[in-house]
Protein backbone atom coordinates (compact mmCIF):
# COMPACT_ATOMS: atom_id res chain seq x y z
CA UNK A 1 0.00 0.00 0.00
CA UNK A 2 1.68 3.45 -1.22
CA UNK A 3 2.82 5.67 1.21
CA UNK A 4 1.38 3.49 4.44
CA UNK A 5 4.84 2.79 6.74
CA UNK A 6 5.41 -0.15 8.80
CA UNK A 7 4.30 0.20 12.28
CA UNK A 8 7.65 -0.95 13.14
CA UNK A 9 9.30 2.37 11.48
CA UNK A 10 7.29 4.71 13.72
CA UNK A 11 8.09 3.02 17.21
CA UNK A 12 12.28 3.19 16.09
CA UNK A 13 11.62 6.87 15.43
CA UNK A 14 9.12 7.40 18.93
CA UNK A 15 12.04 5.58 20.35
CA UNK A 16 15.20 7.59 19.06
CA UNK A 17 13.44 10.89 19.40
CA UNK A 18 12.44 10.39 22.84
CA UNK A 19 16.27 9.07 23.87
CA UNK A 20 17.75 12.37 21.35
CA UNK A 21 15.37 14.88 23.70
CA UNK A 22 16.46 13.32 27.12
CA UNK A 23 19.78 12.53 25.90
CA UNK A 24 20.85 14.61 29.10
CA UNK A 25 18.77 11.78 31.23
CA UNK A 26 19.83 9.35 29.12
CA UNK A 27 23.34 10.00 29.51
CA UNK A 28 23.28 10.36 32.98
CA UNK A 29 21.76 6.78 33.46
CA UNK A 30 24.03 5.22 30.93
CA UNK A 31 27.16 6.85 32.82
CA UNK A 32 25.73 5.39 35.83
CA UNK A 33 24.89 2.24 34.42
CA UNK A 34 28.24 1.97 32.79
CA UNK A 35 30.18 2.76 36.12
CA UNK A 36 28.84 -0.52 37.68
CA UNK A 37 29.16 -2.47 34.53
CA UNK A 38 32.80 -1.37 34.20
CA UNK A 39 33.35 -2.37 38.18
CA UNK A 40 31.28 -5.47 38.26
CA UNK A 41 33.24 -6.49 34.53
CA UNK A 42 36.52 -5.77 36.29
CA UNK A 43 35.97 -7.68 39.55
CA UNK A 44 34.75 -10.58 37.25
CA UNK A 45 37.36 -10.63 35.23
CA UNK A 46 39.89 -10.88 37.96
CA UNK A 47 37.41 -12.95 39.65
CA UNK A 48 37.73 -15.74 37.44
CA UNK A 49 41.58 -15.06 37.02
CA UNK A 50 41.96 -14.77 40.72
CA UNK A 51 43.01 -18.56 41.41
CA UNK A 52 45.93 -18.70 39.21
CA UNK A 53 46.72 -15.27 40.01
CA UNK A 54 46.76 -15.63 43.68
CA UNK A 55 47.95 -18.54 43.89
CA UNK A 56 50.91 -17.52 41.37
CA UNK A 57 50.69 -14.45 44.36
CA UNK A 58 50.84 -16.09 47.41
CA UNK A 59 53.48 -18.60 46.32
CA UNK A 60 56.09 -15.28 46.04
CA UNK A 61 55.41 -15.10 49.72
CA UNK A 62 57.72 -17.22 50.29
CA UNK A 63 58.70 -21.19 51.52
CA UNK A 64 56.16 -23.76 52.03
CA UNK A 65 58.33 -26.66 53.05
CA UNK A 66 61.12 -26.87 55.69
CA UNK A 67 63.75 -29.22 56.31
CA UNK A 68 65.53 -29.47 59.60
CA UNK A 69 66.96 -31.39 61.98
CA UNK A 70 65.89 -34.00 63.77
CA UNK A 71 64.72 -33.38 67.87
CA UNK A 72 67.51 -32.39 69.68
CA UNK A 73 69.96 -31.43 66.98
CA UNK A 74 71.05 -27.98 65.99
CA UNK A 75 72.42 -28.94 62.15
CA UNK A 76 71.95 -31.36 59.70
CA UNK A 77 74.08 -32.02 56.78
CA UNK A 78 74.01 -29.98 53.49
CA UNK A 79 74.24 -33.30 51.65
CA UNK A 80 71.21 -34.40 52.61
CA UNK A 81 69.52 -31.37 51.68
CA UNK A 82 70.90 -31.64 48.07
CA UNK A 83 69.79 -35.59 47.78
CA UNK A 84 66.48 -34.52 48.82
CA UNK A 85 66.38 -31.79 45.83
CA UNK A 86 67.79 -34.21 43.58
CA UNK A 87 65.36 -36.88 43.91
CA UNK A 88 62.70 -34.72 44.23
CA UNK A 89 59.83 -35.57 41.22
CA UNK A 90 60.04 -33.09 38.76
CA UNK A 91 58.75 -30.06 39.05
CA UNK A 92 58.11 -30.83 42.73
CA UNK A 93 60.24 -28.10 44.32
CA UNK A 94 60.38 -24.32 42.08
CA UNK A 95 62.57 -22.87 44.66
CA UNK A 96 64.93 -23.40 47.71
CA UNK A 97 67.94 -22.45 50.04
CA UNK A 98 69.83 -23.79 52.89
CA UNK A 99 70.29 -21.92 56.02
CA UNK A 100 73.19 -21.85 58.14
CA UNK A 101 73.29 -19.66 61.24
CA UNK A 102 75.94 -18.71 63.70
CA UNK A 103 76.98 -16.00 65.67
CA UNK A 104 80.18 -14.04 64.29
CA UNK A 105 81.89 -10.59 65.30
CA UNK A 106 81.25 -7.93 62.37
CA UNK A 107 83.54 -5.01 63.72
CA UNK A 108 82.73 -4.25 67.12
CA UNK A 109 79.48 -5.87 67.42
CA UNK A 110 78.00 -9.54 67.72
CA UNK A 111 75.82 -10.40 64.66
CA UNK A 112 73.54 -13.51 63.42
CA UNK A 113 75.58 -14.49 60.26
CA UNK A 114 73.14 -16.35 58.14
CA UNK A 115 74.56 -18.60 55.06
CA UNK A 116 72.10 -19.09 52.08
CA UNK A 117 71.71 -19.89 48.29
CA UNK A 118 71.38 -16.04 47.10
CA UNK A 119 70.23 -17.78 43.72
CA UNK A 120 67.58 -19.70 45.74
CA UNK A 121 66.79 -17.38 47.92
CA UNK A 122 65.81 -15.04 45.89
CA UNK A 123 62.69 -16.55 43.91
CA UNK A 124 61.63 -17.31 47.61
CA UNK A 125 61.60 -13.74 48.88
CA UNK A 126 59.81 -12.15 46.44
CA UNK A 127 58.48 -9.49 49.10
CA UNK A 128 61.59 -8.86 50.74
CA UNK A 129 62.08 -4.99 49.98
CA UNK A 130 66.21 -4.56 48.78
CA UNK A 131 67.67 -1.69 48.54
CA UNK A 132 70.82 -1.92 46.32
CA UNK A 133 70.87 -5.09 45.02
CA UNK A 134 71.38 -9.44 45.83
CA UNK A 135 74.57 -11.11 45.71
CA UNK A 136 74.15 -12.63 42.64
CA UNK A 137 75.73 -16.15 42.12
CA UNK A 138 76.08 -18.72 45.13
CA UNK A 139 80.05 -18.83 45.08
CA UNK A 140 80.51 -14.93 45.50
CA UNK A 141 82.86 -14.82 48.49
CA UNK A 142 83.15 -10.71 48.72
CA UNK A 143 79.71 -9.62 49.10
CA UNK A 144 76.93 -9.67 51.47
CA UNK A 145 73.58 -8.43 52.22
CA UNK A 146 72.48 -6.56 55.58
CA UNK A 147 69.10 -6.68 57.48
CA UNK A 148 68.04 -3.18 57.78
CA UNK A 149 68.39 -3.04 61.49
CA UNK A 150 71.89 -4.64 61.61
CA UNK A 151 72.82 -1.94 58.97
CA UNK A 152 71.72 0.84 61.14
CA UNK A 153 73.82 -0.76 64.08
CA UNK A 154 76.91 -1.16 61.91
CA UNK A 155 75.84 2.27 60.21
CA UNK A 156 76.57 0.60 57.00
CA UNK A 157 74.61 1.83 53.19
CA UNK A 158 74.89 -0.24 50.22
CA UNK A 159 78.37 -0.31 48.62
CA UNK A 160 80.13 -0.12 51.98
CA UNK A 161 82.88 -2.13 53.80
CA UNK A 162 83.21 -3.92 56.65
CA UNK A 163 84.97 -6.68 58.06
CA UNK A 164 84.18 -10.11 59.86
CA UNK A 165 86.88 -10.63 63.06
CA UNK A 166 87.58 -14.22 63.93
CA UNK A 167 90.75 -14.18 66.69
CA UNK A 168 93.04 -12.01 64.67
CA UNK A 169 91.55 -13.36 61.31
CA UNK A 170 89.69 -10.70 58.99
CA UNK A 171 87.29 -10.83 56.05
CA UNK A 172 86.14 -8.09 54.42
CA UNK A 173 82.43 -7.61 52.96
CA UNK A 174 81.02 -5.00 50.50
CA UNK A 175 77.38 -4.62 51.28
CA UNK A 176 75.62 -5.54 48.41
CA UNK A 177 72.40 -4.98 49.35
CA UNK A 178 70.16 -3.73 52.24
CA UNK A 179 67.03 -5.76 53.14
CA UNK A 180 63.44 -5.25 54.99
CA UNK A 181 61.51 -7.88 55.53
CA UNK A 182 59.56 -6.70 58.42
CA UNK A 183 60.98 -10.02 60.54
CA UNK A 184 64.20 -11.39 62.18
CA UNK A 185 65.89 -11.24 58.78
CA UNK A 186 65.97 -7.81 59.52
CA UNK A 187 68.60 -8.13 62.13
CA UNK A 188 70.59 -10.86 59.95
CA UNK A 189 73.73 -10.55 58.15
CA UNK A 190 73.52 -12.91 54.82
CA UNK A 191 76.48 -14.28 53.29
CA UNK A 192 76.99 -17.26 50.65
CA UNK A 193 76.44 -20.40 52.72
CA UNK A 194 80.08 -21.63 51.99
CA UNK A 195 81.03 -18.22 53.35
CA UNK A 196 79.21 -19.10 56.72
CA UNK A 197 79.93 -22.11 56.92
CA UNK A 198 83.96 -21.67 56.26
CA UNK A 199 83.75 -18.74 59.16
CA UNK A 200 81.57 -20.54 61.34
CA UNK A 201 83.91 -23.72 61.61
CA UNK A 202 80.88 -25.73 60.12
CA UNK A 203 81.75 -27.70 56.81
CA UNK A 204 78.70 -29.22 55.12
CA UNK A 205 76.41 -28.41 57.70
CA UNK A 206 73.11 -26.22 57.73
CA UNK A 207 70.55 -25.05 60.29
CA UNK A 208 67.77 -26.14 58.00
CA UNK A 209 66.19 -25.38 54.83
CA UNK A 210 63.01 -23.54 53.32
CA UNK A 211 61.39 -25.00 50.03
CA UNK A 212 58.90 -23.69 48.27
CA UNK A 213 56.89 -27.29 46.54
CA UNK A 214 53.69 -27.30 44.37
CA UNK A 215 51.12 -27.96 46.75
CA UNK A 216 48.02 -27.16 44.05
CA UNK A 217 46.55 -30.68 45.22
CA UNK A 218 47.76 -30.97 48.55
CA UNK A 219 50.98 -32.94 47.32
CA UNK A 220 53.26 -31.53 49.55
CA UNK A 221 52.24 -32.73 52.79
CA UNK A 222 52.42 -36.56 51.06
CA UNK A 223 56.12 -35.65 49.82
CA UNK A 224 56.69 -34.73 53.23
CA UNK A 225 55.24 -37.98 54.54
CA UNK A 226 57.63 -40.03 52.17
CA UNK A 227 60.74 -38.12 53.26
CA UNK A 228 59.90 -38.23 56.70
CA UNK A 229 60.19 -42.27 55.63
CA UNK A 230 63.33 -42.22 54.03
CA UNK A 231 65.14 -39.47 56.42
CA UNK A 232 63.94 -40.33 59.75
CA UNK A 233 66.64 -38.21 61.73
CA UNK A 234 65.12 -34.73 60.11
CA UNK A 235 62.30 -32.83 60.71
CA UNK A 236 60.13 -32.84 57.37
CA UNK A 237 57.40 -30.74 56.78
CA UNK A 238 54.91 -28.60 55.22
CA UNK A 239 54.70 -24.84 56.73
CA UNK A 240 50.78 -25.10 56.41
CA UNK A 241 50.60 -21.44 57.77
CA UNK A 242 51.06 -19.85 54.28
CA UNK A 243 48.79 -23.27 52.63
CA UNK A 244 45.94 -22.38 54.67
CA UNK A 245 46.42 -18.96 54.53
CA UNK A 246 46.06 -19.04 50.74
CA UNK A 247 42.68 -20.46 51.01
CA UNK A 248 41.30 -18.05 53.74
CA UNK A 249 42.55 -14.93 51.81
CA UNK A 250 41.26 -15.97 48.80
CA UNK A 251 37.91 -16.67 50.11
CA UNK A 252 38.05 -13.68 51.36
CA UNK A 253 39.38 -11.79 48.82
CA UNK A 254 35.99 -12.99 46.76
CA UNK A 255 33.14 -12.38 49.16
CA UNK A 256 35.10 -8.77 49.36
CA UNK A 257 34.81 -8.65 45.19
CA UNK A 258 31.42 -9.90 45.20
CA UNK A 259 30.39 -7.45 47.97
CA UNK A 260 31.99 -4.45 46.42
CA UNK A 261 30.31 -5.51 43.01
CA UNK A 262 26.91 -6.19 44.97
CA UNK A 263 26.77 -2.52 46.66
CA UNK A 264 28.22 -1.15 42.68
CA UNK A 265 25.76 -2.56 41.25
CA UNK A 266 22.74 -1.60 43.70
CA UNK A 267 23.83 2.07 43.50
CA UNK A 268 24.22 2.13 39.85
CA UNK A 269 20.67 0.93 39.81
CA UNK A 270 19.51 3.12 42.29
CA UNK A 271 21.11 5.88 40.23
CA UNK A 272 19.42 4.77 36.97
CA UNK A 273 15.77 4.12 38.54
CA UNK A 274 16.09 7.83 39.72
CA UNK A 275 16.94 8.70 36.43
CA UNK A 276 14.54 7.00 34.77
CA UNK A 277 11.43 7.78 37.09
CA UNK A 278 12.53 11.56 36.59
CA UNK A 279 12.55 10.94 32.96
CA UNK A 280 8.93 9.45 33.01
CA UNK A 281 8.11 12.02 35.27
CA UNK A 282 8.82 14.38 33.18
CA UNK A 283 7.37 12.81 30.21
CA UNK A 284 4.05 12.33 31.88
CA UNK A 285 1.96 14.48 29.69
CA UNK A 286 3.35 12.12 26.46
CA UNK A 287 2.33 9.10 28.05
CA UNK A 288 -0.92 10.00 28.87
CA UNK A 289 -1.47 11.52 25.54
CA UNK A 290 -0.73 7.98 23.64
CA UNK A 291 -3.13 6.32 25.93
CA UNK A 292 -5.98 9.08 25.00
CA UNK A 293 -4.80 8.27 21.52
CA UNK A 294 -5.43 4.51 22.02
CA UNK A 295 -1.54 3.35 22.77
CA UNK A 296 -1.95 -0.12 25.29
CA UNK A 297 0.02 -0.57 28.04
CA UNK A 298 1.97 -3.02 26.57
CA UNK A 299 3.02 -0.24 23.97
CA UNK A 300 4.14 1.94 26.24
CA UNK A 301 5.89 -0.95 28.67
CA UNK A 302 7.67 -1.72 24.97
CA UNK A 303 8.47 1.94 23.93
CA UNK A 304 10.05 2.63 27.67
CA UNK A 305 12.09 -1.21 27.96
CA UNK A 306 13.41 -0.68 24.49
CA UNK A 307 14.77 2.69 25.40
CA UNK A 308 16.15 1.40 28.53
CA UNK A 309 17.61 -1.35 26.90
CA UNK A 310 19.28 0.57 24.30
CA UNK A 311 20.85 2.72 27.06
CA UNK A 312 21.78 -0.59 28.78
CA UNK A 313 23.36 -2.24 25.64
CA UNK A 314 25.17 1.39 24.85
CA UNK A 315 26.51 0.91 28.93
CA UNK A 316 27.53 -2.62 28.50
CA UNK A 317 29.66 -1.76 26.02
CA UNK A 318 30.95 1.01 27.26
CA UNK A 319 31.17 -0.48 30.21
CA UNK A 320 32.81 -3.81 29.56
CA UNK A 321 35.61 -2.07 27.35
CA UNK A 322 36.23 0.32 30.40
CA UNK A 323 36.30 -3.05 32.67
CA UNK A 324 38.20 -4.55 30.78
CA UNK A 325 40.68 -1.82 31.30
CA UNK A 326 40.29 -1.18 34.85
CA UNK A 327 40.96 -4.97 35.00
CA UNK A 328 44.12 -4.58 33.70
CA UNK A 329 45.09 -2.04 35.84
CA UNK A 330 44.09 -3.87 38.94
CA UNK A 331 45.84 -7.30 37.88
CA UNK A 332 49.22 -4.71 37.11
CA UNK A 333 48.71 -2.85 40.09
CA UNK A 334 47.72 -5.81 42.13
CA UNK A 335 49.14 -9.36 40.68
CA UNK A 336 51.86 -7.72 38.50
CA UNK A 337 50.83 -9.27 35.66
CA UNK A 338 47.52 -8.74 33.02
CA UNK A 339 44.32 -10.25 33.75
CA UNK A 340 43.66 -13.27 31.11
CA UNK A 341 39.99 -12.94 29.50
CA UNK A 342 37.99 -15.68 31.13
CA UNK A 343 34.86 -16.44 28.75
CA UNK A 344 32.36 -16.49 31.24
CA UNK A 345 33.35 -12.77 31.91
CA UNK A 346 31.33 -11.33 28.33
CA UNK A 347 27.99 -13.06 28.98
CA UNK A 348 28.06 -11.89 32.69
CA UNK A 349 28.23 -8.18 31.87
CA UNK A 350 26.14 -7.83 29.64
CA UNK A 351 23.04 -10.02 31.67
CA UNK A 352 24.15 -7.61 34.51
CA UNK A 353 23.95 -4.42 32.26
CA UNK A 354 20.80 -5.98 31.37
CA UNK A 355 19.33 -7.11 34.37
CA UNK A 356 19.83 -3.57 36.24
CA UNK A 357 18.51 -1.82 33.81
CA UNK A 358 15.52 -3.74 33.89
CA UNK A 359 15.54 -3.30 37.76
CA UNK A 360 15.75 0.15 37.20
CA UNK A 361 12.75 0.30 34.60
CA UNK A 362 10.46 -1.18 36.35
CA UNK A 363 9.02 1.27 38.74
CA UNK A 364 9.07 4.07 35.96
CA UNK A 365 7.27 1.78 34.03
CA UNK A 366 4.51 1.00 36.47
CA UNK A 367 4.27 4.85 37.36
CA UNK A 368 3.90 5.32 33.26
CA UNK A 369 1.23 2.62 32.87
CA UNK A 370 -0.73 4.12 35.65
CA UNK A 371 -1.14 7.64 34.21
CA UNK A 372 -3.88 9.04 34.43
CA UNK A 373 -4.67 10.34 31.16
CA UNK A 374 -8.04 11.97 32.66
CA UNK A 375 -6.50 14.10 35.14
CA UNK A 376 -2.97 14.98 33.38
CA UNK A 377 -4.81 16.08 30.19
CA UNK A 378 -6.81 18.61 32.02
CA UNK A 379 -3.68 19.94 33.00
CA UNK A 380 -4.08 19.00 37.12
CA UNK B 1 -27.17 0.57 10.11
CA UNK B 2 -25.59 3.52 11.94
CA UNK B 3 -28.02 5.03 15.37
CA UNK B 4 -29.32 8.86 14.79
CA UNK B 5 -28.08 9.24 18.41
CA UNK B 6 -24.27 9.01 18.16
CA UNK B 7 -24.17 9.83 22.25
CA UNK B 8 -26.55 8.93 24.51
CA UNK B 9 -26.46 8.65 28.06
CA UNK B 10 -29.02 7.42 30.77
CA UNK B 11 -28.88 9.41 34.09
CA UNK B 12 -24.93 8.98 34.10
CA UNK B 13 -23.62 9.64 37.87
CA UNK B 14 -20.04 10.24 38.78
CA UNK B 15 -18.71 10.75 42.34
CA UNK B 16 -15.30 11.89 42.99
CA UNK B 17 -15.53 10.25 47.09
CA UNK B 18 -18.25 12.35 48.24
CA UNK B 19 -18.90 14.47 45.85
CA UNK B 20 -21.39 14.05 43.00
CA UNK B 21 -19.68 15.68 40.08
CA UNK B 22 -22.68 14.31 38.01
CA UNK B 23 -26.26 13.56 39.18
CA UNK B 24 -28.32 11.45 36.57
CA UNK B 25 -27.12 13.24 33.51
CA UNK B 26 -29.14 12.29 30.50
CA UNK B 27 -28.35 13.29 27.48
CA UNK B 28 -28.10 12.85 23.67
CA UNK B 29 -26.18 14.06 20.75
CA UNK B 30 -27.26 13.45 16.67
CA UNK B 31 -24.82 12.44 14.49
CA UNK B 32 -23.93 15.43 12.02
CA UNK B 33 -24.93 17.96 15.31
CA UNK B 34 -22.71 20.47 16.76
CA UNK B 35 -23.23 20.78 20.57
CA UNK B 36 -21.88 22.97 23.08
CA UNK B 37 -21.43 21.66 26.69
CA UNK B 38 -21.56 24.98 29.07
CA UNK B 39 -21.28 25.33 32.55
CA UNK B 40 -19.28 27.26 34.83
CA UNK B 41 -16.09 25.76 36.51
CA UNK B 42 -16.43 22.71 38.85
CA UNK B 43 -19.93 22.13 37.23
CA UNK B 44 -19.05 18.48 35.55
CA UNK B 45 -18.61 19.33 31.73
CA UNK B 46 -15.35 18.04 31.92
CA UNK B 47 -16.16 15.06 33.55
CA UNK B 48 -18.89 14.24 31.50
CA UNK B 49 -16.35 14.90 28.36
CA UNK B 50 -13.94 12.16 29.94
CA UNK B 51 -16.74 9.45 30.63
CA UNK B 52 -17.88 10.04 27.16
CA UNK B 53 -14.25 9.90 25.67
CA UNK B 54 -13.85 6.73 27.54
CA UNK B 55 -11.38 8.41 29.65
CA UNK B 56 -12.95 7.54 32.71
CA UNK B 57 -16.27 5.78 33.77
CA UNK B 58 -19.33 6.62 35.39
CA UNK B 59 -20.60 5.55 38.91
CA UNK B 60 -23.73 4.87 37.63
CA UNK B 61 -26.04 5.15 34.77
CA UNK B 62 -25.11 4.04 30.90
CA UNK B 63 -23.83 5.17 28.02
CA UNK B 64 -24.41 4.29 24.44
CA UNK B 65 -21.63 5.37 21.84
CA UNK B 66 -22.42 4.99 18.12
CA UNK B 67 -24.88 2.15 19.51
CA UNK B 68 -22.22 0.71 21.71
CA UNK B 69 -22.81 0.64 25.65
CA UNK B 70 -19.90 1.21 26.96
CA UNK B 71 -20.45 0.02 30.27
CA UNK B 72 -20.10 -3.19 28.60
CA UNK B 73 -16.52 -2.85 27.60
CA UNK B 74 -13.03 -3.44 29.54
CA UNK B 75 -10.16 -1.00 29.45
CA UNK B 76 -8.85 -2.25 26.41
CA UNK B 77 -12.53 -2.19 24.60
CA UNK B 78 -12.76 1.39 25.81
CA UNK B 79 -8.99 2.11 24.26
CA UNK B 80 -10.06 0.62 21.30
CA UNK B 81 -13.53 2.69 20.76
CA UNK B 82 -11.25 6.03 21.55
CA UNK B 83 -8.31 4.96 19.14
CA UNK B 84 -11.76 4.31 16.33
CA UNK B 85 -14.23 6.34 17.26
CA UNK B 86 -13.20 9.45 18.93
CA UNK B 87 -11.23 12.48 17.95
CA UNK B 88 -10.58 14.27 21.27
CA UNK B 89 -8.45 17.82 20.95
CA UNK B 90 -7.61 19.75 24.43
CA UNK B 91 -7.33 23.30 25.83
CA UNK B 92 -3.69 22.76 26.66
CA UNK B 93 -2.24 21.31 23.34
CA UNK B 94 -0.61 18.18 24.24
CA UNK B 95 1.85 17.66 21.57
CA UNK B 96 4.83 15.49 21.69
CA UNK B 97 7.21 17.92 21.73
CA UNK B 98 10.26 15.81 20.24
CA UNK B 99 8.31 15.39 17.04
CA UNK B 100 7.59 17.34 14.02
CA UNK B 101 3.71 18.18 12.99
CA UNK B 102 3.56 15.50 10.67
CA UNK B 103 4.83 12.94 12.90
CA UNK B 104 2.43 13.88 16.01
CA UNK B 105 -0.63 13.45 13.70
CA UNK B 106 0.72 9.99 12.58
CA UNK B 107 1.06 9.06 16.24
CA UNK B 108 -2.65 8.78 16.12
CA UNK B 109 -2.46 6.24 13.26
CA UNK B 110 -0.11 4.63 14.71
CA UNK B 111 -2.18 4.08 17.85
CA UNK B 112 -5.23 3.52 15.66
CA UNK B 113 -3.43 0.48 13.13
CA UNK B 114 -0.70 1.53 10.86
CA UNK B 115 0.76 4.84 9.58
CA UNK B 116 -0.02 6.54 6.60
CA UNK B 117 2.05 9.93 6.02
CA UNK B 118 -0.07 10.68 2.56
CA UNK B 119 -3.00 10.72 4.64
CA UNK B 120 -1.40 12.27 7.84
CA UNK B 121 0.07 15.33 4.91
CA UNK B 122 -3.27 15.92 3.49
CA UNK B 123 -5.31 16.79 7.06
CA UNK B 124 -2.61 18.90 7.69
CA UNK B 125 -2.89 20.64 4.58
CA UNK B 126 -6.44 21.07 5.27
CA UNK B 127 -6.02 22.55 8.53
CA UNK B 128 -3.18 24.85 6.73
CA UNK B 129 -0.17 23.60 7.72
CA UNK B 130 1.20 22.25 4.68
CA UNK B 131 4.43 24.01 4.75
CA UNK B 132 4.79 23.49 8.68
CA UNK B 133 4.64 19.73 8.43
CA UNK B 134 9.00 19.27 9.39
CA UNK B 135 8.13 21.71 12.14
CA UNK B 136 8.95 20.58 15.79
CA UNK B 137 6.34 21.99 18.02
CA UNK B 138 8.13 24.76 19.65
CA UNK B 139 8.89 25.85 15.91
CA UNK B 140 5.34 26.11 15.82
CA UNK B 141 2.91 28.63 17.27
CA UNK B 142 0.11 28.29 19.52
CA UNK B 143 -2.84 28.46 16.80
CA UNK B 144 -0.64 26.23 14.51
CA UNK B 145 0.01 23.62 17.27
CA UNK B 146 -3.63 23.51 18.57
CA UNK B 147 -4.09 22.86 14.34
CA UNK B 148 -2.13 20.05 14.62
CA UNK B 149 -4.42 18.68 17.40
CA UNK B 150 -7.29 19.13 15.42
CA UNK B 151 -5.40 17.70 12.49
CA UNK B 152 -4.29 14.10 14.82
CA UNK B 153 -7.79 14.02 16.19
CA UNK B 154 -9.34 13.83 12.38
CA UNK B 155 -6.90 11.99 10.67
CA UNK B 156 -8.37 8.14 11.60
CA UNK B 157 -11.85 10.10 10.16
CA UNK B 158 -13.82 9.39 13.97
CA UNK B 159 -17.68 9.85 14.16
CA UNK B 160 -16.71 12.08 16.79
CA UNK B 161 -14.81 15.15 17.75
CA UNK B 162 -14.58 16.12 20.97
CA UNK B 163 -12.84 19.51 22.04
CA UNK B 164 -12.22 20.79 25.49
CA UNK B 165 -11.96 24.47 25.35
CA UNK B 166 -10.03 24.37 22.22
CA UNK B 167 -9.54 28.01 21.73
CA UNK B 168 -8.82 28.85 26.07
CA UNK B 169 -5.36 28.96 25.33
CA UNK B 170 -5.52 30.99 22.10
CA UNK B 171 -5.14 34.78 21.00
CA UNK B 172 -8.48 36.13 18.91
CA UNK B 173 -7.14 35.58 16.02
CA UNK B 174 -5.97 32.03 16.03
CA UNK B 175 -9.48 31.68 17.93
CA UNK B 176 -10.99 32.56 15.17
CA UNK B 177 -9.03 29.95 12.84
CA UNK B 178 -9.49 27.12 15.50
CA UNK B 179 -13.91 27.94 15.37
CA UNK B 180 -13.59 28.48 11.26
CA UNK B 181 -12.36 24.81 11.51
CA UNK B 182 -14.73 23.29 13.40
CA UNK B 183 -17.78 24.94 11.64
CA UNK B 184 -15.84 23.56 8.44
CA UNK B 185 -15.82 20.38 9.54
CA UNK B 186 -19.38 20.45 11.31
CA UNK B 187 -20.49 21.24 7.39
CA UNK B 188 -18.32 18.21 6.30
CA UNK B 189 -21.31 16.44 8.47
CA UNK B 190 -18.81 15.73 11.50
CA UNK B 191 -20.17 15.24 14.93
CA UNK B 192 -18.91 17.77 17.28
CA UNK B 193 -19.11 18.17 21.13
CA UNK B 194 -17.56 21.26 22.34
CA UNK B 195 -16.85 21.78 25.91
CA UNK B 196 -16.77 25.87 26.61
CA UNK B 197 -17.17 28.14 29.10
CA UNK B 198 -17.44 30.94 26.85
CA UNK B 199 -20.85 31.92 25.48
CA UNK B 200 -19.23 33.43 22.12
CA UNK B 201 -18.34 30.42 21.05
CA UNK B 202 -21.06 28.15 21.99
CA UNK B 203 -23.12 30.44 19.82
CA UNK B 204 -22.17 28.57 17.03
CA UNK B 205 -23.23 25.61 18.14
CA UNK B 206 -26.16 23.88 17.22
CA UNK B 207 -27.58 23.23 20.70
CA UNK B 208 -26.11 23.69 24.03
CA UNK B 209 -26.52 21.54 26.82
CA UNK B 210 -25.69 23.64 30.08
CA UNK B 211 -24.68 22.12 33.33
CA UNK B 212 -24.45 23.16 36.94
CA UNK B 213 -23.61 21.11 39.11
CA UNK B 214 -23.63 18.05 38.14
CA UNK B 215 -26.86 18.48 36.39
CA UNK B 216 -28.29 19.31 33.13
CA UNK B 217 -29.97 22.52 33.50
CA UNK B 218 -31.20 23.14 29.56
Amino acid sequence: MAGVEKINRMFWRLVWRALAAGRGRAALAGAALTVGVAVACALTAVYFDINAKMSRELRTYGANFYLGPGEGGALMMEADFRQILADAPPGMVSAASPWLLGVARAESQKVVLAGVSFEGLRPLSAYWQVTGGWVGVDFDDRNAMLGVKLAEQLEMREGGEFALLRDAERKRLRVRGIVETGDVTDSLLLVNLAVAQDWLRQPGKISHALLRVANDSGQAGAWARELRVRYPALDIKPIRRVSAAEGRVLEKIRGLMGLVALVVLTLATLCVNTTLTAGVSARTAEFALMKALGARHAAIVRQILTETLLIATAAAAAGGALGWVLAQILGRAVFASPIEFRAPVLPLTVTLALTVALLAAIVPIRRAVRTEPARILKGE
Amino acid sequence: MPHDNVIETCALDKFFGPVRALAEVTVSVRRGEFVACMGASGSGKTTLMNILTCLDTPSGGRVFLDGQDLSALDEDGRRTLRATKIGMVFQQFHIIPYLNALENVMLAQYYHSVTDESAARKILADVGLANRLTHLPAALSGGEQQRVCIARALVNEPPLLFADEPTGNLDEENEIIVLGLLQDLHRQGRTIVLVTHNPDLAAHADRVIRLHHGRVVE
